[in-house]
């Protein structure tokens, strides 16, 4: 009892069981990732050693690490943007009672309960030029005679939106929970000083959800960093090297080229632009 | 007290007996679950079938197998082996870059003092296996790795399309340019927008590799990586060989765009083994090579009549040299090194990879994609393709030279980057932009791997 007594006095005591857990868990596989960063190893040379910011400074130099991180780029701006726009739209459509809204919401959750390698199979062979119903079908009825996926300038696109069919939902989800959050008053008030329906949106909705949107955009924007299957599954970052995300260049570098160290520098980089971009986020909410 | 502690020791020596007469677990593991060795482990790749029963009664051994999808198993694999943990004792390979990086590094088994014991004779005849099978699992003299299924080049094509048309089946390269563009001009004057002259792959990574480096070694008569044609590190290092991927290589190279793109289908930038299976089986390419055995899983897979009584093999066609175009592929299984139980693992190797498992494939399957010339030419086959195409399919592993491309430890880089080059010249048409860049990688990559100190 006395021990407890005096355990008491020191409240981090309770805690640090559960940080020591965690530490093993989350930071030692960083912590282990960092060490790879600074290593040469390439696993069919039978050298080992430190090579300090050795990888760092070849991962710099080489053109596919720039193209791939502005593939990355592109992919993150296009589907948090895109999957914020139509959530947005989703969200703002379905925030009313109609007939069957609780049937039409879950048909719009659907695609979030599908794994994206599910999805990514089912969107490739859809946007299939040669026996996909779109891509064989409906897309050169309206005109487009090309292979979205086989076309570097297309290809991308073509990730993209089912990358946009697989996640709106989720961002869909975020955006319907902030906008029931809304008081009605306020919407009341606006009302009775003669506002239209977009000064609604524009001066009521808009600044309540920013710490909503906000929110989804560093989810959405983790997620995009680290897509991998679903990329992978329906171009294998091709055609050529158009749709190679980091993250299908870190793994191509550590799992084909079988260099651990250059794999891992790419992971530790990876980590840092998410680090530092989720954080500038989380900046714009607390003001 | 007394009876407590007779009981105590009564219990750990039972204990201690069951132990020591535990079977010796040998953990294998493979991707294409229900399609491999459902002959073992059922269609789900989860059951154990009476075979397999006695196979590990009769030997005292369990075998546990784990399965994934390709990708997932090769980074299991190479982080077993590179950890020494010896996790997986026989071990998926594949004659594409496999059994070259993980023999050079010394992750594998050698398995030829095994097999010299004749321990293993009574599940596996190794004369019976293809002399170019064993080549492809060779590495620096030691065989590192037993063959599951494989496959040489051929071609399988629509025979009411050729006879259509007017079409000769090829017999060098100029012939199919020739034959392709028959199929093309006739299909264009028939109105006909959905079926292609030809299919092949090229997707970014290994995949077209193996094909287009078949046309590099048909077009100049060598594999023309590197200066002089050398192949293993040794010659490699000797004559401080330079890549050649702007030199030698581009016709080959070259060649296999052209065709892709003027006779291919327009997703054939991104096509796999499985889109070039597809399109054929349901009808919409005359020509699928030179990998013939995404033909035959069309062929086996599919319920289009028109194809399944209209297709036909041929003998894939040659280029200036005499040499054909080459599409060589083993799916092999080896012996990590750091198993603990290499005598069993054997074992286990023979009989998955051995002439009974092989004919089971043989006789479900119905693919002439077999290592052993004795499947190869048993009855189910003989009866399915008939003897002549049987016949044809053997000699075409026979000849077949797996050596059409180095077999250095960096040859999965080598792979990946050729074909994501082939994928990029395909989608752009741009064949000299991607074979510079193909060429400046290769050196930097040569010269970081120390070839030219």
């Amino acid at each position: 009892m006395a021990f407890l007594q005096r355990l008491g006095r020191f409240p981090a005591s309770f805690v640090l069981p559960a940080v020591l857990v965690l530490a093993a868990i989350v930071a030692f596989p960083t912590v282990y990732l960092l060490y790879l960063s600074l290593r040469h190893w390439v696993i069919i040379e039978p050298l080992r050693y430190f090579d300090g910011v050795g990888n760092f400074a070849r991962v710099l130099r080489s053109p596919d690490f720039w193209n791939s991180a502005r593939v990355t780029f592109l992919y993150i701006v296009s589907t948090s943007m895109a999957t914020l726009v139509l959530g947005m739209g989703l969200a703002l459509s379905l925030n009313r009672t109609f007939f069957l809204r609780g049937v039409v919401r879950a048909l719009v959750v659907l695609p979030l309960l599908i794994p994206p390698i599910v999805s990514g199979f089912a969107w490739k062979f859809l946007l299939n030029r040669e026996i996909g119903v779109l891509g064989s079908y409906l897309l050169p009825a309206i005109g487009v005679k090309a292979s979205l996926l086989a076309d570097p300038h297309l290809a991308l696109f073509s990730v993209v939106i089912a990358d946009m069919w697989s996640r709106t939902s989720f961002m869909f989800l975020i955006l319907i929970a902030a906008l029931q959050s809304i008081p009605a008053e306020l919407y009341e008030a606006a009302r009775i000083d003669g506002a239209s329906v977009l000064q609604e949106f524009r001066h009521v909705t808009l600044p309540l959800l920013v710490p909503a949107i906000v929110i989804g955009l560093i989810f959405r924007s983790i997620e995009a960093v680290n897509t991998f299957d679903l990329i992978y599954v329906m171009t294998q970052g091709g055609p050529g090297t158009a749709t190679m995300t980091l993250s299908i260049y870190g793994w191509k570098v550590a799992f084909t080229s079988f260099d651990i160290g250059r794999g891992a520098a790419i992971a530790v980089m990876m980590l840092i632009a998410t680090v530092v971009g989720t954080t500038a986020l989380i900046r714009r909410i607390r003001r | 007290m007394r009876t407590t502690v007779r009981r105590i020791v009564l219990m750990l020596a039972v204990a201690l007996t069951g132990l020591a007469m535990a079977q010796t677990e040998i953990r294998v593991i493979s991707f294409s679950q229900g399609f491999a060795f459902p002959d073992l482990f059922g269609t789900s790749g989860t059951e154990k079938t009476d075979i397999l029963k006695q196979f590990e009664q009769a030997n005292d051994i369990k075998v546990a197998i784990e399965w994934g999808d390709e990708a997932s198993v090769r980074q299991k694999v190479l982080t077993d082996l590179i950890s020494g943990g010896g996790r997986y004792d026989v071990i998926l390979l594949g004659s594409d870059g496999a059994v070259q990086t993980y023999g050079y590094a010394g992750f594998l088994e050698p398995l030829e003092s095994y097999l010299a014991t004749g321990d293993y004779d009574q599940y596996i005849d190794m004369n019976d296996v293809f002399p170019s099978i064993k080549e492809a699992n060779t590495v620096d003299g030691h065989l590192y790795g037993l063959s599951y299924y494989a496959f040489g080049p051929g071609i399988i094509y629509r025979t009411d399309l050729f006879q259509k048309y007017g079409v000769e089946v090829p017999t060098t390269i100029p012939e199919l340019e020739t034959a392709l563009q028959q199929l093309k001009d006739g299909l264009a004057k028939d109105g006909i927008t959905d079926v292609y002259p030809l299919t092949m792959r090229g997707a970014p990574g290994e995949e077209p590799t193996l094909d287009l480096a078949g046309f590099v070694y048909a077009m100049v008569g060598y594999p023309a990586w590197f200066e002089g044609g050398a192949v293993t590190p040794d010659q490699i290092r000797e004559s401080k060989a330079k890549p050649i991927f702007t030199g030698d290589f581009k016709p080959g190279f070259a060649e296999f765009v052209k065709l892709a793109r003027e006779y291919g289908p327009p997703g054939i930038a991104t096509h796999t083994w499985v889109d070039m299976m597809n399109i054929y089986s349901q009808g919409k390419a005359a020509v699928l090579l030179p990998s013939a055995i995404n033909g035959y899983a069309a062929l086996t897979s599919t319920e289009n009549t028109t194809v399944l009584d209209n297709s036909d093999f041929a003998p894939i066609v040659v280029g200036p040299t005499g040499k054909p175009v080459e599409s060589f592929w083993s799916f092999s299984f080896g012996i990590n090194k750091a198993s603990k139980h290499k005598a069993d693992a054997m074992k286990v190797l023979a009989f998955l990879t051995g002439e009974r498992s092989l004919q089971e494939f043989a006789n479900r399957t119905q693919w002439p994609s077999v290592p052993f010339e004795s499947v190869m030419k048993s009855q189910v086959l003989v009866d399915k393709w008939g003897a002549e195409e049987v016949a044809l399919n053997a000699e075409a592993m026979a000849n077949a030279n797996p050596k059409y491309f180095p077999y250095i430890p960096e040859l999965s880089d080598f792979m990946d980057r050729i074909g994501t080059a082939a994928s990029k010249a395909i989608s752009t048409g741009d064949v000299d932009g991607a074979l510079n860049d193909l060429q400046a990688w290769a050196l930097q990559r040569m010269q970081l791997a120390g070839y030219y100190k």
